[in-house]
């Protein structure tokens, strides 16, 4: 969770009084367990908004994942409907697989943000994948970024941020 | 006044380590839940 990305994305929040939750899947970090997958971390997934809804008490959860935290992120997104809608950074579709791409399928406001120099979250195939979902949806093209965003981590922040606020007020 | 803690969340028999900001100023009801890329995919 302490991603260069993620970390962007976080800060953001809290600079911006935004109340946030990272935590790391099964087997990364101090959390326990091991990687299954996929399988088990979507259910890593949603214990975090049991936890958020059931103990936090908070009614309205966007979801933000970016590349693998993308695909499973965004693939919780019917499970409850205190989920308002999700940010996909660098979605894999490709190296993932059609499970998480039809899961992540929602009417549900969408935000896709994507490098176009991005050679693993392909960029020349994301016109593509993006049409496959309903709308609500936007996208932005980070330009001059690959899929590890460094030099670009603000810029990302920066539009997971307008989303927020688009969907918000 | 806003709260930041270094927590773990429950998921049956396992624990993930987490981070939680909560913000209070305007008792927004909003919460965004932040996902990581998993080095053993992409090494990042």
């Amino acid at each position: 969770m302490y991603n260069n990305v993620v970390s962007g994305v976080f800060n953001m929040c809290v600079e911006n009084k935004i109340s946030c939750l990272r935590f790391n899947f099964r087997g990364v970090g101090s959390s326990t367990g091991s990687h299954t997958s996929g399988k088990s971390e979507l259910s890593d997934v949603e214990a975090c908004i049991d936890f958020l809804i059931n103990e936090k008490n908070n009614e309205k959860i966007i979801i933000c994942g970016y590349s693998y935290g993308a695909a499973i992120g965004c693939s919780v997104v019917n499970f409850s409907e205190k989920i308002i809608g999700y940010c996909a950074i660098s979605f894999p579709w490709d190296f993932m697989g059609l499970k998480y791409k039809k899961l992540s399928q929602t009417k549900k406001p969408k935000l896709f943000i994507q490098g176009n120099r991005d050679t693993i979250a392909l960029y020349e195939n994301f016109e593509n994948h993006y049409n496959f979902y309903f709308e609500p949806k936007k996208y932005k093209i980070i330009n001059g970024a690959d899929h590890f965003y460094s030099g670009f981590e603000e810029n990302v922040a920066h539009e997971v941020s307008e989303f927020y606020n688009s969907i918000t007020k | 006044m806003d709260g930041f803690d270094k927590i773990f969340i429950n998921n049956n028999e396992d624990r993930l380590e987490a981070e939680l900001f909560l913000s209070n100023t305007e008792n927004l009801p909003f919460v965004v839940l932040i996902c990581h890329p998993h080095p053993q995919f992409f090494w990042v």
